[in-house]
């Protein structure tokens, strides 16, 4: 396929717009997948998205198009997620194509990722095809929506496609607009081979599987490769395309987009962003790999069982793969034993890779209290950057202590600017200003410690804004806080993955909700288990966890113990997911309590 | 098929009640009278088929439970209990026990009883108070249980063990105690403790969820056990199982084989049976337990009998868990180290260190040169071992 004839885009929006759906129709129009195999959502392709019904990997898929001007074509199609938290794979996504169609929900209008995925396109010098989706609905508002767009864009109204995606109208318009107006890739194809890897995954027979786009060169079956960053050389077992599985082909050729499958065993080999030439006559020049992405929230990931370490060492590389935004490296913790400290994008983020980490690799996980990463100066002047609260230095030593503090925006109905605003009161936010979207849609902006980001911030704006807001942030500096330790003592000994990092003046309410919720988290032992939240050598708040006195099961008839053995072995899986501490077992959400400290 | 040798205890289920107390979650159903006569003919028919499969088998013990047991006529058990002798070697002396519900004990009644050969009944007393026999929805009052036991007494019974329940909403230290008291002064010889469970689809589950009864509390219910122990204790009972106290010579020997985890064949509706190397139990509701024992045809050998629905062949590992569970119960006698050694073939602190060390250092189990068993703290918190044991 000459690169005339080849189109590379990618599917944008904000959460829920409706990507994956526009995928569907395009996958059927283009009979890439047949009616009988089709069902919604077929790229999300995890069962995680499937049950969660987001996407959370983009997914590249090859389609034929015969055109109306009667000429075939490949389309390259990479959904992505909608998210804030996986922002990192729009964007690699974007570098491996030429356009993007940017996707708007004809009744929600434009959202704060609509806003921060167009600005990625932008960066990359993409074409950009806005859609107006959803038209079907009965709130559908696309004259509106489009006029936004255009006030935004700067582009005409007239040139934004009406679709329903569910309802399969208007799908053939965006496909003949992408003939049209984004460009066919422009690579030389007698320049040595240039590969750019944008994704990756571990397979246990074909070893590490690059995903890859070519910009010049061609690729084939027999060649034997190197990768420029790690210079590590390898013939592949298998090159190919994914349309939608993976299928294997014999080239591929400037301007596509595919896998290669590199037959590495171990992961260091293969980055996500490095640039795959041939070994002999190969280019010396890497593309312009990615930036690595910096991670926002840190948390202690522990084996439930101390056993399993190499378990998860090994499971978190292969995930790693699978997940470029994801960094770790090992910690201990006095009493969790041996672990990781791993970075994520945001708690969204944490929970995915948790639940991948359990599923995927069967393992069983505790995580620890989230925590952003803090500045820490030294009375002799020396700065520290921590990422856990265990970290900190001794309070004699420390001179102050820097926090992250981010920009945010939150779009939003009118309506619901003074609930949201109580909100950021609470959580120590400075308003900024408030930004008009139309007559009844604005952007309000507010600077705002990262910590109270993390924490429970976009549950609340949920809750305040009935659903309808949607939040941005970027990182905007350090400040300087009034920060605290707040230790945790569990039987009178602190437990460092308890520990916190509070504002001085949340210190006391914080642990004393966070001492009543533990003493009902932490199953009674067979003794008393004094629980207590501590500022340096001030205790703030303590509690008993009673001991358990009685735990035995009621009279088990006519010396039925199968049913009695059972209920036993139910009791013990439950068990299991808790990690003892000296002699006390806690449980996973005792290390979560303080995300819903102000439940009520 | 192998068969286990020596004495066998023989379970038979009679799962009809008068009225179902609101706790109960037994195999047990009321108003199912016009079946009575049915089921004692399919009865009769599985006995006669696990005797068939096993000629001169011993048996040492025979345990009618339920249910209801008490709510047979004489007429009926003499059918079940003839079938029993004619097709089983009935050691002599044998403990030949009853489950009864008070207000079915007259005297005609236990002369009968007596006659046909029962000289053990376990009664039902439950509570001394009224307002609580009435929550449980018990049919009988208290006046019902101390005319029952003298009654039985006259028949000739010179073995009553009387059960209660502790730990239920709005049962104080108080009220537990006068049971108790009034439990004692009618001199039963053995006396079974049972901590209410609330158990699911009963009604006292439903009243509880909604919030109409408080919860149990395991405190209370703990400090219950505790009182229970030394007021048994002062009127000279001794506990030999965590919810069972005896005078000496009179502990349950039907129950003891269970808690040995020896052979016991299970029949009638619900029942569960160990035997042969096989744990089963059969189909629970009577009137599908009739229908199989009436159509089946073809020859079966027990431990399969028509009214089989699971069957499960316990291999050594499986026998060493469940002889530890059972045994463990048992408070005095525990764990005999020796027996277990000759029926393993290992010791069962050395198949288990870790977890015994642990125990022991916990205080949970005492450890002695010839026995392994409960501490008194741990027989409260035996779910503790038990868990990590299966
Ligand atoms: N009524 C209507 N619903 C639609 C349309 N397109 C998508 N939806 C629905 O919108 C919801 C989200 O659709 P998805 O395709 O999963 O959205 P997405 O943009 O891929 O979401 P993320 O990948 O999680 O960001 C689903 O319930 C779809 O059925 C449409 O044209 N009309
Ligand atoms: S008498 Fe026993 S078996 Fe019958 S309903 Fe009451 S508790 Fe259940
Ligand atoms: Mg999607």
């Amino acid at each position: 396929m000459s690169q005339e004839h080849i189109r590379n885009f990618s599917i944008i929006a904000h959460i829920d717009h409706g990507k994956s759906t526009l995928a569907d129709r395009m996958l059927q129009l283009t009979q890439t997948v047949s009616d009988r195999e089709m069902h919604a959502q077929l790229l999300d392709s995890m069962d995680l998205e499937r049950e969660r019904g987001v996407t959370i990997k983009a997914s590249a898929v090859r389609m034929k198009y015969l055109a109306k001007d009667g000429q075939l074509y490949v389309l390259n199609l990479i959904d992505t997620p909608g998210h804030v938290d996986f922002s990192y794979e729009v964007s690699r996504a974007l570098q491996a194509c030429e356009g993007a169609i940017l996707v708007v929900d004809a009744s929600q209008g434009v959202e704060a990722q609509t806003l921060a995925n167009l600005y990625l396109a932008l960066e990359q010098d993409l074409e950009l095809l806005p859609v107006i989706n959803k038209i079907d609905l009965p709130a559908a508002r696309p004259k509106d929506i489009a006029k936004e767009l255009e006030d935004l864009l700067g582009v005409s109204a007239d040139g934004m496609i009406p679709i329903s995606a569910k309802q399969g109208t208007g799908i053939q318009d965006v496909l003949e607009a992408i003939i049209k107006q984004v460009p066919p890739p422009k690579g030389d194809a007698n320049a040595p081979l240039r590969a750019l890897v944008f994704d990756s995954h571990y397979d246990s027979y074909k070893g590490v599987i690059a995903y890859v786009r070519v910009f010049e060169g061609r690729l084939q079956k027999r060649d034997i490769l190197r990768l420029i960053a790690t210079d590590a050389k390898f013939e592949p077992v298998e090159i190919g395309v994914f349309s939608p599985d993976m299928r294997a082909v014999n080239t591929l050729e400037v301007g596509e987009v595919g896998y290669i499958a590199t037959g590495f065993k171990t992961v260091r080999e293969c980055r996500v962003g490095d640039t795959i030439t041939l070994a002999t006559n190969g280019a010396s020049e890497p593309l312009p790999g990615y930036k690595q992405v910096k991670s926002m929230v840190f948390a202690g990931f522990y084996p439930t069982n101390n056993d399993d370490y190499p378990d998860l060492r090994d499971a978190l590389e292969k995930l790693q793969l699978n997940d470029a935004s994801l960094i770790y490296e090992p910690e201990t913790s006095q009493a969790l034993n041996f672990g990781f400290r791993v970075g994520f994008l945001g708690l969204f983020h944490m929970e995915i890779v948790q639940e991948r980490l359990e599923r995927e690799y069967d393992l069983d996980i505790l995580a620890t209290a989230p925590s952003v990463e803090y500045q820490v100066v030294k009375t002799n002047g020396e700065l520290v950057t921590i990422d856990s609260p265990a970290q900190l230095p001794d309070e004699s030593v420390i001179s102050e202590i820097r926090e992250p503090w981010m920009k945010i925006q939150i779009y939003t109905p009118q309506e619901f600017i003074g609930p949201i605003m109580d909100l950021a009161i609470k959580k120590h936010a400075e308003y900024e200003t408030t930004e008009y979207l139309d007559t009844q849609r604005v952007i309000l902006h507010y600077r705002i410690p990262l910590s109270e980001v993390i924490v429970d911030f976009f549950d609340r704006l949920k809750s305040a804004s009935k659903g309808y807001a949607s939040l941005d942030y970027q990182f905007d500096g350090y400040r300087t806080g009034d920060l605290v330790k707040l230790d945790i003592l569990v039987n009178n000994e602190p437990v460092d993955a308890l520990a916190i990092i509070v504002h001085r003046d949340d210190a006391y309410h914080k642990g004393q909700k966070l001492i009543s919720k533990l003493k009902d988290l932490i199953p009674r032992q067979q003794f008393v288990v004094p629980i207590q939240a501590a500022t340096g050598k001030r205790v703030i708040s303590r509690a008993n966890v009673k001991a358990l006195r009685k735990d035995v099961l009621a009279k088990c008839y006519g010396g039925d113990i199968t049913r009695k053995k059972k209920l036993l072995e139910k009791q013990k899986k439950g068990k299991k997911r808790m990690k003892m501490i000296g002699s006390v077992e806690v449980p996973q959400e005792a290390f979560m309590a303080l995300l819903s400290l102000d439940d009520d | 098929m192998t068969f286990i040798q020596g004495f066998q205890s023989l379970y038979l289920h009679i799962p009809f009640c008068k009225t179902k107390c609101t706790y109960c979650a037994f195999n047990a159903y009321a108003n199912m009278d016009t079946l009575v006569n049915d089921f004692v003919d399919a009865l009769v028919r599985e006995v006669e088929i696990v005797g068939r499969s096993r000629p001169g088998q011993q048996l040492h013990t025979i345990y009618f439970g339920g249910g209801t047991p008490s709510l047979l006529s004489p007429g009926q058990f003499e059918r079940l209990l003839s079938t029993i002798h004619a097709l089983f070697n009935v050691k002599s002396g044998s403990e030949i026990s009853l489950e009864a519900n008070p207000n079915d004990l007259d005297a005609p009644y236990l002369t009968a009883l007596r006659q046909l050969g029962f000289n053990r009944l376990s009664i039902g007393m439950q509570s001394a108070h009224q307002n609580e026999l009435r929550l449980f929805a018990r049919r009988h009052d208290n006046d019902a249980v101390a005319r029952a036991v003298s009654a039985a007494r006259r028949a000739g019974f010179a073995n009553l063990n009387l059960d209660l329940i502790y730990g239920f909403p709005h049962q104080t230290m108080t009220t537990w105690k006068a049971s108790l008291v009034q439990m004692m002064a009618l001199q039963p010889d053995h006396v079974s403790l049972y901590a209410l469970g609330v158990e699911e689809g009963t009604p006292l589950e439903r009243w509880i969820a909604r919030g109409e009864l408080p919860e149990p509390d395991d405190d209370l219910a703990a400090d219950m056990y505790d009182l229970a122990t030394d007021i048994l204790g002062q009127g000279g009972f001794e506990q030999y199982e965590i919810s069972n106290w005896a005078k000496p010579g009179y502990e349950c020997r039907h129950n003891l084989q269970y808690w040995r985890n020896l052979p016991y064949p299970g029949v009638g509706p619900g029942a569960h049976g160990w035997a042969g190397g096989v744990r089963y139990s059969t189909i629970l509701a009577p009137q599908k337990y009739i229908q199989a024992l009436k159509s089946s045809v073809g020859d079966y050998v027990y431990p399969r009998t028509p009214a089989t629905v699971e069957a499960l062949e316990v291999d050594r590992p499986g026998e060493i868990v469940d002889t530890l569970l059972m045994g463990l119960r048992l408070t005095r006698e525990g764990i005999q180290r020796a027996a277990f050694r000759e029926r393993f073939g290992e010791d069962v602190v050395t198949l288990y260190p870790a977890l015994m060390n642990r125990f022991s250092a916990q205080g949970l189990l005492r450890i002695d040169a010839d026995t392994v068993r409960l501490t008194t703290e741990g027989r409260l918190l035996s779910n503790m071992i038990f868990r990590e044991l299966v």
